[in-house]
């Protein structure tokens, strides 16, 4: 095939596959969600001339080069510097009780001597599950939290926005979810931010992952009302006439000299300690009263991972749709990394379930972003990247697969 | 010394194999007549259906053969359904004709209160000296009450109490464990998946055959 | 009342034993064959080896540590995870397993367990039943090494393959396994109330009290564990000891 097909997003024109695990090229890296618009092109993971990705490569140097018990003690210098002495809350933990915010705030709480306080980001629509295991956190966990929940109205029309326009519906819950953690800090006079892993585990820079510290530009803005939600600028919401500033508080990133000099500094505990999601479960389910869902998440064969929002199989589905990389592929790559599946196996589980409908919350998930279906397709079709997939026989295919059998393989 | 277990596609030989072998024996599977007779011992195994068996054992034509062995006076052991197969017939399903090297009937394990008495039996068990002593038999050295694996909701209703060699108890109900007729043996439970006591129970079969060729 | 007989549990996946919570993660904790024998040599009764992935990989692979695991280890094989068809009981039958526990196909296909009991013996088919329960007192009957749910109540559909001709049940509760909070006693009373076939209860051992508890509740016939000896939290003779202290009969 000669012609060379136009790639979206700024993407890499040719479709390749990390020969340790599974993750295609076409993996985009985390981006400054609020910057976010449409057209924009996309950072993606690096591959390395042996065909490599950069979190395989990544993965083997925390194998191999860390010095784990060094970490540990970087780790108890750092939190001496922050713990409290007066009972007031000394860290902020971000988090919705799922498997890895769960690890991280029990144990800096009952291993590391912390005070912490856990503040969720509320998901758009709570699964069951997911609202009882934040709850169990809380009460088996033994640990405090600030659930905060924002305007549903203007969240949804973000939601609904961001949809059809970026084909992401996340991203305004991103935004609110990256500022959380500091704003929080912020609020309660707390300097110290710790998330769970690093992005890196799964495919950013590497650099990133030899600096403890989330890089502020992720959740501190000098220019909030350029701040963009759905590709529509905060200030064209106000124009528009049904919002105000007041509205977008929960959105608006603090002020970066504010932070700097609140010294405020977010890390990550994946610098620290040997992060693996699967033991980040074990330990929840055994430390926090975490329940796995009863049932396989449709799109991939896990019951563990990300089971708290009914929005959330969307965000997977507008991944494969964008990038030809769905939620089984995101979940399979980290496992083959972390020594838990084969790469053979990766690829027999995404052939059986990447691609998979999420029926069980769609009507729900139309409901919330006030489309019909009709317009959800039309917005679905429109972002498939054509050096992606080939419509054969009105049927939609992706060009190439893992287990090579997409139709240009 | 050869020992043949007799291959007739009815149970998992490959435990009995396993077992002979761990005892230090090689034996071989076969369902050819001239192996046979020239065994020093001879095992038939079996799990499942009286009919089933008795059908097998008709389709190789080794209804003849085992009677003619087990006139050599040369050691032979049935195990579970191959016990069974010794006597006239069995019950279950239909009546159907054994091999009736042992007088008496296949019956099913009468049980009465449903919930304490399950079927199939499945349990390790208690096997108990009778009349007959264990000494110079293949449950010589065994301790009284030892426990074997049993797993059958049939069992041999023997009309010589002489030829019962250990009784067991299912609830309230002794029935006939283990058998021995002159040179025949026969094992209700599974002496292959009697752990340490079953293998010794082996070994103690092919002590036996070892005896009988001097 | 026959003995109690007391059974460790080793799912499997490629060459390592794990041990999951709610028959999720893959934590690696052993040798299938090593851990085989040692259970034995300290006196286990039974061995139930699960192929922990099969209906991932629409595949089932255990027959090489079946036909090790039969060469050292004298005591009853069961064997189950990924059994689809006939041929497959005759594989793993021939690789010394001696019953054969089905799930999936027989919830697919009920008449499979009535077709595996006429060919090769109640005594060998084993139905193992995955239960959630989702309210009071009633449990929803899971496939796939629990992870998809069919609809089908629990209670019933014991009944169910007892008639169809099933030799024993065993019976796993999701709710409970890998947690070490001890058995989930109201679903062993419920199934082991409406069937006359023996039980094999499974999930949420961490030690002979959960046992007892189980034991002096319900009317089971065998306890599986497998956290309590790939844990070490308690030995085999020890079990046994304080079961036999309350009254439990076991092999000793």
């Amino acid at each position: 095939m000669s012609e060379k097909l136009e790639a979206y997003y700024g993407l890499p024109n040719e479709v390749k596959f990390c020969k340790k695990c599974v993750i295609s090229n076409q993996r985009p890296s985390s981006t400054i969600e609020f910057k976010n618009e449409k057209g924009e092109k996309k950072k993606v993971i690096n591959f390395n001339e042996d065909g490599i990705c950069s979190a395989c490569v990544y993965h083997e140097e925390k194998e191999k080069g860390i010095d784990w018990e060094d970490r540990d003690g970087k780790l108890r210098e750092l939190l001496a510097q922050f713990r409290s002495t007066d009972g007031s809350y000394d860290v902020i933990v971000p988090g919705s009780g799922g498997k890895d915010s769960a690890y991280t705030a029990h144990i800096l709480k009952y291993k590391y001597g912390m005070n912490p306080l856990t503040v969720t980001w509320a998901p758009h629509l709570y699964t069951d599950i997911g609202w009882k295991n934040m709850q169990e956190w809380m009460h088996t966990g033994g640990l405090d939290n600030i659930l905060y929940t924002p305007n549903g109205k203007l969240h949804q029309e973000m939601t609904k926005n961001a949809f059809h326009n970026l084909l992401h519906p996340f991203q305004p819950f991103i935004v609110g979810q990256r500022i959380i953690g500091p704003a929080m800090a912020k609020k309660f006079n707390v300097k110290l931010v710790m998330y769970g892993e690093n992005q890196a585990e799964y495919g950013n820079a590497i650099e990133e992952n030899t600096n403890p510290i989330m890089n502020m530009n992720f959740f501190s803005s000098d220019d909030a009302l350029s701040m963009k939600f759905g590709g529509i600028s905060m200030q064209d919401y106000i124009d528009k006439g049904t919002y105000t500033k007041d509205d977008f508080a929960p959105y608006i990133a603090p002020n970066k000299k504010d932070l700097i000099d609140a010294g405020v500094e977010v890390h990550y505990l994946g610098y620290y300690l040997n992060w693996d999601p699967q033991e980040c479960y074990y330990y929840a389910v055994e430390n926090t009263g975490f329940e796995a869902n009863p049932e396989r998440t449709e799109g991939t064969y896990s019951k563990y991972s990300s089971i708290d929002d009914k929005i959330d199989p969307f965000h997977y589905l507008t991944t494969m749709i964008k990038f030809g990389i769905g939620r089984c592929t995101y979940d399979a790559a980290q496992e083959v990394r972390n020594d838990k599946i084969t790469r053979e196996e990766a690829a027999y589980l995404i052939k059986k379930y990447d691609t998979e409908f999420p029926h069980k919350y769609f009507k729900e998930f139309l409901k919330y972003i006030d489309s019909t279906e009709e317009e959800f397709w039309e917005t679905i079709n429109k972002h498939r990247s054509p050096h992606i997939w080939k419509k054969v026989n009105g049927e939609w295919r992706l060009r190439h697969t893992v287990t090579k059998d997409g139709t240009d393989d | 010394m050869k020992i043949v277990i007799i291959d007739y596609d009815v149970g998992n030989v490959r435990s009995m194999l396993n077992a002979f072998k761990k005892v230090g024996v090689n034996p071989i599977l076969s369902n050819n007549e001239e192996e046979i007779l020239s065994a020093d011992g001879v095992i038939l195994p079996g799990v499942g259906a009286f009919a089933h068996g008795m059908e097998n054992l008709n389709k190789y034509n080794l209804v003849n053969t085992i009677k003619k062995y087990t006139n050599t006076n040369k050691p032979f052991m049935g195990v579970c359904l191959g016990m069974q197969m010794l006597l006239d017939e069995s019950e279950e399903f239909s009546q159907t004709k054994g091999l009736g090297l042992i007088s008496g009937k296949v019956i099913k394990l009468p049980t009465k209160n449903k919930s304490h008495e399950k079927l199939p039996h499945v349990s390790w068990n208690e096997i108990i000296e009778k009349r007959t002593k264990w000494n110079n038999t293949i449950l010589k050295n065994i301790e009284q009450q030892s426990d074997v694996y049993f797993v059958h909701s049939f069992i041999t209703d023997l009309k010589n109490e002489d030829e019962v060699l250990s009784t067991t108890q299912y609830s309230n109900y002794e029935f006939c464990s283990s058998i021995k007729k002159d040179n025949i043996y026969g094992c209700q439970f599974h002496p292959e998946k009697s752990g340490e006591i079953g293998l010794r129970i082996i070994e103690n079969f092919v002590n036996i055959c070892k005896e009988n060729i001097k | 009342m026959n003995k109690i007989r007391v059974i460790a549990r080793i799912d499997v996946k490629n060459e390592h034993v794990i041990k999951g919570i709610h028959l999720e993660g893959l934590r690696k904790v052993g040798n299938p064959n090593e851990l085989a024998k040692k259970y034995y040599e300290n006196s286990i009764d039974e061995i139930v080896l699960m192929d922990a992935v099969a209906a991932y990989y629409d595949r089932n692979s255990l027959s090489e540590i079946i036909q090790k695991a039969c060469e050292e280890v004298f005591i009853p094989i069961t064997v189950g995870g990924g059994i689809r068809k006939i041929e497959d009981i005759q594989i793993a039958l021939n690789a010394g397993a001696d019953k054969i526990a089905i799930n999936t196909q027989s919830i697919n296909t009920p008449e499979f367990i009535t077709e595996a009991t006429k060919i090769f013996g109640s005594q060998c088919i084993v139905s193992s039943i995955v239960a959630k329960k989702i309210s009071d007192n009633k449990w929803e009957a899971y496939t796939d090494n629990g992870r998809e749910p069919t609809g089908k109540d629990v209670v019933e559909w014991a009944k169910t393959v007892e008639k169809l001709g099933a030799g024993e049940i065993m019976l796993t509760s999701i709710d409970k396994e890998g947690t070490k909070k001890g058995f989930d006693i109201e679903l062993n009373k419920a199934v082991s109330e409406a069937v006359s076939i023996p039980i094999i209860s499974s999930g949420g051992m961490k030690n002979s009290d959960d046992a007892l508890e189980l034991l002096l509740n319900t009317n089971v016939d065998a306890i599986a564990t497998a956290s309590t000896l790939h844990y070490k939290l308690e030995s085999i003779s020890d079990i046994k000891q304080k079961l036999t202290l309350n009254g439990i009969k076991v092999r000793v």
